[in-house]
């Protein structure tokens, strides 16, 4: 029996649906080899009591993101976790830096403000509530790559993420490193696997895949410092996407 | 009496939940409640240097970036008087309309359609009509792609950057695309006649339309915002000025107004202010499409939308070949980091989108402020649903739900974006 998938999303602009749904060549494939169970962005319907895989976007944002997440992990045998805001708490994350209250305010002014707005926390990736199975990271993510994590589900084969550098990539590549050229690039200490995207078009990794397990942070610090980037430079910059890991430690 | 409790509307880009109640042919209760919740972009800006927000600010919607970059980047080259190349302008054109190809064709065919054939998703369809589904793919893939060449990746650019692009892509590639382009004509005239088959309800919207215009295009990229009703032509730069935003107790997006109405954003907008931009190709499409400009009807968008799209694919044709001939260089312009302040706007497939930001002498962000398109919507999609239930209330449950909720999709709402 084909596995029964939901898609789901907490606090994201859906840009990881979206790349789902852009998959314009592989999309009918897939849907042959599963039973697309409930896809809000994509279809009529309520969500079952009952299914296999979960996929997810978002950070957690709020209470009720919390008690979703709490009932998914019960019903589901797998949880896959898409995209920069559901692996690291992404660029939602960037919120932890000011108080909470003080950022409805900047948004929402003194007066009252939504009702709906209520039980909110401080954006946080989903692996701080459940456990995760299979991480697809990236802002957004990279269609053949969870195509790829899609197959080991289905597969069975346990999940697998790069945890080299973009460093590697860009050898392979054979791009001519950014520090060369004075500017920072967050490549040095990102988890590999969209194949440097950024640095091959021209631009410095920004870091949305996440700091890789085995990155030097002290010395990618000294070398960001050597290539003449004030002190800090470099952390303040990998905190678009990694505020939350950073906040959690 | 006729009641409906929708939560989490589907086939809609983020979280909504509508109720609607009428009794004895009045309204009682009509919300739309947007409970997707709140990033606080505009906060998350403040304190980063100004290179970086447009970085941020594309996060805020994964359908529209390309939009959301390019007016995100020309409101900070108003704050740092940076001037671009005709070049550069020619490319974000592109990147902006190859977020409309992808964004109209998954409106149309994925989130819209299935309302008009009775399917709970447009999947199904491709068992029963291959060529249907064949042909929305073929437009989604092609917006995609244009994208991807220009921007870097689909959805959220990499290349675009203030002062211009870090890369552009090959000539041959760029060249390949005005075949491509004008290939999918045919595609995007079978969808207007696709739509214009649809019957949809005759219904007027009370609303005033705001849209770009521009005098020598039909305006996506830059140009003044225009008021259909009230007459007044703007800088869009100074949309604080005419547009009003309130907070609501139901809804983590604002509601806007303008001169104390509610506002329409988007193609029948656009269609009802610019229809004389059209290009011959799309002026062929509005001829197919059943239409008379000028239409209150906001049932009108989705049509309209594939006349645009219509008009879209002949018009990049052209900005591509205007691109092969030209020369000249789209890598970014020096900046100089002074303190200023600007704001700037694009058409967004769903309507007008408005960046602006204050900047510091250091470079970095002081400020910032977004309003999005279907932020400007949501008082109006209301007031519409008011307006629109009791002449539909003695119809059976399942087909006032539809009915109620085609309304809605009508606007290609994003919920992401109105609350961000």
């Amino acid at each position: 029996m084909a596995p029964r998938v939901v898609v789901l999303s907490l606090a994201s602009d859906f840009g990881c649906q979206v790349q789902l749904s852009n998959m314009t060549d592989e999309i009918l494939d897939v849907l042959g080899l599963i039973d697309l169970s409930y896809w809000q962005l994509a279809s009529s319907g309520h969500m079952p009591d009952a299914y296999d895989v979960a996929i997810v976007e978002g950070a957690v944002t709020t209470d009720e993101h919390v008690a979703l997440l709490e009932s998914v992990r019960a019903t589901a045998g797998v949880v896959i976790a898409i995209g920069a805001c559901a692996n690291t708490g992404g660029i939602p994350g960037l919120a932890n830096l000011l108080d909470l209250d003080e950022r409805y305010g900047v948004v929402y002014g003194d007066g009252d403000g939504p009702r709906v707005a209520a039980g909110r926390r401080a954006p946080m990736p989903l692996d701080s509530v459940i456990a995760v199975d299979y991480h697809v990271p990236g802002c957004p993510i990279d269609p053949p790559e969870f195509l790829r994590v899609l197959s080991r589900v289905l597969l069975g084969l346990k999940n697998r993420v790069p945890d080299l550098t973009m460093c590697a990539s860009c050898k392979i590549n054979e791009t001519v490193c950014f520090f060369d050229r004075g500017e920072l690039c967050l490549g040095l200490v990102t988890r590999a696997g969209c194949g440097a995207r950024c640095p091959s078009l021209n631009r410095p990794c920004t870091g949305c895949r996440g700091i890789a397990p085995d990155a030097n942070l002290v010395a990618a610090r000294a070398i960001s410092i050597a290539s003449g980037r004030p002190e800090g430079a470099l952390d303040d910059a990998l905190r678009i996407y990694n505020t939350a890991k950073e906040v959690r430690g | 009496m006729a009641r409906l409790t929708v939560e989490h509307v589907a086939r809609i880009e983020g979280h909504g939940n509508i109720t609607v109640n009428v009794e004895s042919g009045e309204v009682r209760e009509v919300r739309m409640d947007v409970v997707e919740p709140a990033r606080f972009f505009e906060s998350m800006v403040v304190g980063r240097r100004y290179d970086e927000a447009p970085l941020i600010t594309s996060r805020i919607c994964g359908i529209c970036s390309p939009n959301h970059v390019v007016t995100s980047i020309k409101a900070i080259e108003a704050a740092l008087g940076v001037e671009v190349s005709e070049r550069t302008v020619m490319l974000r054109k592109l990147l902006v309309y190859g977020s409309y190809l992808q964004n109209h064709a998954t409106h149309l065919y994925i989130l819209a359609a299935p309302d008009y054939v009775g399917l709970p998703s447009v999947f199904p369809l491709a068992e029963t009509m291959p060529e249907v589904v064949e042909r929305a793919l073929r437009l989604k893939k092609l917006g995609n792609d244009l994208t991807t060449a220009v921007g870097g990746r689909q959805v959220h650019p990499v290349s675009a950057v203030v002062g211009g692009f870090t890369s552009e892509p090959p000539r041959e590639v760029l060249a390949s695309y005005r075949d491509l382009l004008l290939g999918v004509v045919e595609d995007a005239m079978a969808t207007v006649e696709l739509f214009a088959s649809f019957q949809v309800p005759d219904f007027q919207t009370s609303g005033e339309m705001l849209a770009l215009t521009a005098d020598d295009d039909y305006a996506i990229y830059d140009g003044d915002t225009k008021a259909l009703d009230a007459g007044w032509r703007r800088p869009a730069s100074e949309y604080r000025s005419f547009l009003d935003e309130t907070v609501v107790g139901h809804s983590n997006a604002k509601h806007s107004t303008v001169g104390g109405r509610p506002l329409l954003v988007g193609s029948v907008a656009r269609a009802n202010i610019n229809a004389h931009m059209l290009n011959e190709t799309g002026r062929a499409a509005l001829a197919k499409s059943g239409v008379t400009l000028v239409t209150r009807n906001p049932f009108h968008m989705n049509v309209l939308q594939a006349v645009e799209l219509a008009d879209a694919s002949a018009r990049c044709a052209g900005y591509v070949e205007k691109l092969l001939e030209m020369g000249g260089s789209s890598a970014p312009e020096p900046v100089a980091v002074r303190a200023g302040v600007g704001g700037s706007a694009t058409e967004a497939p769903r309507g007008t989108l408005y960046h602006s930001y204050e900047i510091g002498a250091d470079g970095v962000v002081l400020h910032g402020d977004v309003i999005t398109p279907t932020a400007q919507n949501l008082a109006n999609i209301e007031a519409d649903m008011r307006a629109f239930a009791p002449t539909v209330a003695d119809r059976d449950e399942p087909e006032f739900a539809v009915l109620i909720e085609e309304l809605v999709r009508s606007y290609d709402p994003c919920l992401s974006c109105s609350v961000h």
